[in-house]
């Protein structure tokens, strides 16, 4: 039973063992809009594909010691007031679980329809876990998979997460809760004072204003109801990743790479739709706060949020695509409007969740301001044979996503090959529709199309 | 110039156990320094020292070490 139901009241202090900061309870409005969606809410995936049965025992033991060692793992979710709370459960939540394949199903159809039941797994806010482990296991095929909802940490925490149940020695994983600090959110926030807080107010809400100029595309039907979280996951050669690597400096730089990424999709989606309305392709990504290679902080989201936004004219022309794209993202820098949206999630979080979801997801004209989700999760530098008693051969994530846009393209590279996750809501977009998209991209990726 | 770099890259960019064993022609980009990173660092580097480096010079040669940094911008600075 949790914490509010247990006491029956908002007011129920002792239980609370962290109040969500400003980027969580941004993913928190988003979790409140996929539910509004009639989907499973902000729910994430990090599916490892491992060449055999890893060590069982070991793996519960640092599940059992990462979950003692960080509460929030077994939390919940809770509303107190206008805010938001991980509270403590009086009944500690299982984490682990194993799923053995029925002898009449194929290794890659049981791998598939377990993580599409447990991404569409529909259960109240308070009672879902903030993360399982599952363990997928058929004699052809076996997956470790990581499941979280978004509140409880952003897709650098779930990397940490990972690479600290892959850490042997028990005193190098303690490093992975310290030092104990603020949020970086609130770190970064605190180095304002209040009149520069209300200037980078006023520069954010200016730069939303500049993006709802121009109405986004949409690029698929959305006027079907969303039923499900599908997915498609699609691995490059390592030659064809090296290549994709070398066009990425030569269009954007060593200042854009997820920018190639971003404008390869929105060429692949104009092909294939090039008469849906809309004035121009626009993409929310975020960017982590934490220092590159640092090993904590571990849980919650410590992000800020930018936007990739291309007039339909533009993106016709390759060339000019990617000098826009770079040329937009170094303005934003330089103009300091990537920090701009701090104070905005920190005003947003006194909001309604519906209120704060409309704002985030909709312009100033009522239309939905994304074209597609967008993460460039970048290079994974698990070492080999850290997983215990298993390598791990492949890796894909997943997330759930509001519809529209009903798209959520993730990239990852791992051993040397790029992974696409294509996260699509059904019946909104098709598998087929996909592999159409898929294609296309790769002749973007690739600079194979015709108009290259 | 440097020990500014330093303090900047190793308090906001990227995470290194041991900052002062990290040489100056050690691969910052190897360590982690990301196209963000790459970014920030030309953002503060341009406010610190009064200069615009020009986006096409951003290359591995002009920012994947301190001394090539260094170089960078006393060009910059001279120019």
């Amino acid at each position: 039973m949790d914490c509010k139901a247990s006491k029956g009241m908002s007011d129920n202090k002792q239980n609370i063992i962290e109040k969500l900061n400003i980027a969580d309870s941004f993913t928190l409005a988003m979790d409140d809009e996929i539910r509004r969606d009639g989907l499973s809410g902000s729910l994430c995936g990090y599916a490892l594909e491992l060449d055999k049965t890893p060590d069982i025992t070991i793996l519960s033991q640092r599940i059992e010691e990462f979950s003692q060692q960080f509460p929030l793992a077994t939390a919940s979710l809770q509303q107190q007031g206008k805010h938001f709370y991980w509270c403590k459960r009086e009944t500690t939540p299982q984490l682990f679980y194993q799923h053995h394949a029925p002898e009449d199903q194929s290794a890659q159809a049981f791998q598939k329809n377990t993580i599409d039941q447990l991404i569409n797994h529909k259960q109240t806010r308070e009672s879902t876990a903030p993360i399982e482990f599952h363990l997928l296991i058929s004699p052809a095929k076996v997956t470790f998979f990581i499941r979280w909802i978004h509140p409880f940490c952003d897709a650098r925490g779930a990397d940490l997460i990972l690479k600290y149940l892959c850490t042997a020695d028990k005193q190098q994983r303690q490093l992975f809760g310290k030092p104990e600090s603020k949020p970086l959110v609130n770190v970064q926030l605190d180095k304002y004072r209040w009149w520069q807080k209300i200037i980078l107010l006023l520069k954010g809400k200016k730069y939303v204003a500049s993006i709802d100029k121009l109405k986004s595309i949409q690029p698929y039907a959305n006027e079907k109801a969303a039923q499900q979280h599908r997915h498609l996951i699609k691995r490059l050669s390592e030659a064809e990743t090296s290549t994709i690597q070398q066009l990425a400096r030569k269009h954007v730089g060593l200042t854009g790479t997820s920018l190639y990424y971003i404008g390869c999709l929105m060429r692949a989606l104009e092909k294939m739709n090039p008469e849906h309305e809309g004035d121009a392709y626009c993409a929310p990504y975020a960017f982590n706060l934490r220092k590159q290679r640092a090993i904590s902080p571990l849980t919650s989201n410590h992000v800020c949020a930018l936007f990739a936004q291309a007039p339909r004219e533009i993106v016709k022309d390759r060339e000019q695509l990617f000098k826009h794209l770079k040329q937009q993202n170094m303005d934003v820098i330089r103009q300091k409007l990537d920090y701009a949206f701090l104070p905005l999630m920190w005003a947003g979080s006194w909001l309604s969740l519906q209120e704060y979801g409309k704002i985030l997801r909709l312009s100033s004209s009522g239309q939905e301001r994304s074209s597609f989700w967008f993460s460039d999760i970048g290079k994974l530098d698990l070492a080999k044979e850290c997983f215990p008693g298993a390598e791990v051969s492949a890796i894909f994530h997943l997330c759930q996503v509001t519809s529209p846009p009903a798209l959520a393209f993730l990239n990852c590279i791992f051993k040397g090959q790029l992974t696409l996750s294509y996260n699509f809501v059904d019946p909104l977009m098709t598998a087929e529709q996909i592999e159409t998209l898929h294609a296309l991209v790769v002749s973007e990726l690739l600079e194979q199309s015709d108009s290259a | 110039m440097k020990k500014k770099l330093r303090d900047f890259i190793f308090q906001e960019l990227i995470f290194v156990a041991n900052p002062e064993q990290f040489g100056d022609e050690d691969d910052l980009l190897e360590a982690g320094l990301d196209s963000m990173g790459i970014m920030r660092l030309i953002m503060f580097i341009e406010e610190q020292y009064g200069i615009t480096l020009p986006d096409t010079e951003i290359e591995p040669d002009n920012v994947q070490t301190f001394n090539a940094l260094e170089q960078w911008i006393v060009r910059h600075q001279k120019g």
